[in-house]
């Protein structure tokens, strides 16, 4: 599932995050959105999963106007993970992830055995099934997420947005959280995510998109386009740029 | 989910009580009347009894199940909208709109008829203006929860001001109104809360199942396919009506809407108040405070709307207190 963002303006109020903006990110391919802060990556994902509305120009899901089809029926073709979701008091891993098949419920056939059937099977994937009966408030930031992932898993859709997943999450759950994205994408998905971390960003993107100031600086393979002189550039911070020692992408190093 | 084992298990003990309790309420009172009668009466015998037990309890305590029920479903809906269990038509301005109308009606002269009309008209005139102060923000909670406490304390003063300026006899008559009570009350307004029950069934079924995203955010809401501000209004417009319709036929039976829901959603550990326990809750509630009205200081009756309000005040602190633990 392809996602192309045409002449795409957007913001808060009076403010204008960016304007004319254009993007399209991959089928099937794990996409991350890098910038600095303010740059507007996060406005631009929750304008692509129309949590927010444009003000001008559309976002193209194969082709048909995001902002104009039901809301329901993007909601099954398309996954979205806000950043920092409230999480409901004392509700269970099971019952959140369950929410995930509220595009496909309606108020006269509320559950069936397929609605069990994929809650259990994304569980699985997302690994929290041995937390199914516990209460989601009293789990751990990097168990959270997951479930959180889980819950959109749960919602079968081709393509899965997220918001800074693995923001608030110490390494060692980030890469958890990383890997479980990258798998996704391997089972045919289409991810897109906005990072903080450039290194996480250049190893686990197929296709990466740098934004400064609302606009789209560089868009590419990581090995591609990330270098010294796009870093300073996007970020303003000098720097070295070497292969990772474990996978050959490239690496930052702060000069 | 699916409902869960414990909701359904919590719901039939309630159910069970309240059975026991409509029972109860039939036998007790001047004169006593053994259950063996009641039932015989209720079941279609011919019995000694059946004026005390068919024309003068039933109706009071069948409409109080009615009423509980209403108050019930009302306060778990606008709680739920909310997510604040402070957040009940009786806090949030409903009531005290119902209130005011039905007193300018008593002090005015209105034929009897327009009393509940005008209460009704109130409630949900006090609810638009609530909901419209809070939809500046998307309904978002706190900002609706603070902007019907300043409605009611407002709507509260001008009730004051017409009865006190009224004929001394007329805001007796107000005053009386304004505590709920089911004393001399049954059939009229059992029909017309059953009416509206009914008719909105299909709306609460409905309900049922779009409560289950109201304590996600809007962000998260949104990208499972839901408006949440469309939602929330929805769902805030049906607890609005009912409320404002019990309240417009029994007067302010206050904090059965405050307290039903929470003791529900305590009693089956769930993140919001289930709909249907509630409902049994909140039953049960009115027709253990219309039997206690009727017996505590006999032949004097109090209002259920008393004995209510008596329990709903330690209930409050009793939440201040738990919250902060």
């Amino acid at each position: 599932m392809k996602l192309i963002a045409r002449d795409l303006s957007a913001g808060y109020g009076p403010r204008s995050v960016f304007e004319n903006l254009g993007v399209e990110l991959p089928a099937g391919a794990f996409t991350v959105i890098v910038g600095p802060n303010a740059c507007g990556k996060s406005t631009l994902l929750r304008t692509l999963a129309r949590l927010l509305p444009v003000r001008h120009g559309s976002v193209l899901l194969d082709g048909a106007d995001i902002h104009s089809l039901p809301t329901r029926e993007v909601a099954r073709r398309l996954g979205v993970l806000p950043q920092s979701p409230l999480v409901p008091e004392g509700v269970t891993v099971r019952d959140l992830v369950g929410r995930g098949r509220q595009p496909h419920q309606s108020w006269w056939r509320q559950w069936s055995d397929q609605d069990s059937a994929a809650v259990h099977e994304a569980m699985g994937q997302a690994g929290v099934g041995d937390l199914a009966t516990r209460a989601v408030d009293q789990l751990s930031g990097g168990q959270r997420q997951r479930v959180w992932i889980a819950m959109t898993l749960a919602q079968q859709t081709e393509a899965l947005l997220l918001d800074e997943p693995t923001t608030f999450l110490d390494l060692a759950h980030q890469v958890e959280v990383l890997d479980l994205l990258g798998r996704m994408r391997d089972d045919g998905r289409t991810v897109v995510a906005v990072l903080h971390d450039l290194n996480q960003a250049a190893r686990y993107a197929d296709h990466l998109v740098a934004m400064r100031d609302g606009r789209v600086v560089a868009s590419g393979a990581p090995r591609e386009i990330v270098t010294a002189e796009l870093v300073r550039n996007v970020f303003g911070l000098d720097c070295v740029v070497v292969p990772c020692p474990v996978t050959g992408a490239p690496l930052v190093v702060p000069a | 989910m699916r409902v869960k084992g414990r909701t359904v298990a919590v719901s039939a003990i309630i159910l069970v009580l309240l059975v026991v309790a409509f029972v109860v309420a039939l036998c007790l009172g001047k004169p006593y009347v053994a259950p063996g009668d009641v039932l015989r009466s209720l079941f279609g015998e011919v019995t000694p009894y059946d004026v005390v037990v068919q024309r003068l309890r039933l109706p009071r305590v069948v409409l109080a199940v009615v009423v509980g029920a209403c108050f019930g479903v009302a306060g778990a809906l606008i709680q739920s909208v909310a997510r604040n269990p402070l957040a009940s038509p009786d806090v949030v301005g409903i009531t005290q709109g119902a209130g005011l109308a039905a007193t300018i009606a008593l002090t005015s002269g209105a034929a009897a008829v327009v009393i509940a009309p005008a209460a009704l008209g109130g409630g949900l005139l006090a609810a638009a203006v609530v909901l419209g102060l809070g939809a500046r923000h998307g309904l978002a909670a706190q900002r609706f929860v603070l902007a019907g406490v300043a409605v009611a304390i407002a709507l509260r003063a001008l009730t004051e001001i017409v009865m006190l300026t009224a004929e001394p006899i007329d805001g007796q008559r107000a005053h009386i109104w304004l505590v709920g009570t089911l004393a001399g009350r049954g059939w009229t307004e059992t029909s017309w809360l059953a009416i509206t029950l009914l008719v909105l069934l299909p709306v609460l079924a409905w309900a049922g199942w779009a409560l289950r995203t109201s304590a996600l955010d809007d962000d998260t809401a949104k990208g499972l396919g839901v408006r949440p501000v469309a939602r929330r209004a929805g769902l805030a417009a049906v607890g609005v009506l009912l409320a404002a319709m019990v309240t417009a036929q029994v007067g302010a039976v206050d904090f059965v809407a405050l307290v039903a829901p929470q003791v529900a959603r305590r009693l089956v550990r769930a993140e919001r108040p289930p709909l249907i326990a509630a409902a049994l809750t909140g039953s049960l509630l009115v027709v253990l405070a219309d039997l206690a009205g009727r017996l505590l200081f006999a032949p004097t009756q109090l209002p259920a709307g008393v004995i209510t309000a008596a329990i709903g005040g330690p209930y409050l602190l009793f939440l201040l207190v738990r919250r902060k633990s």
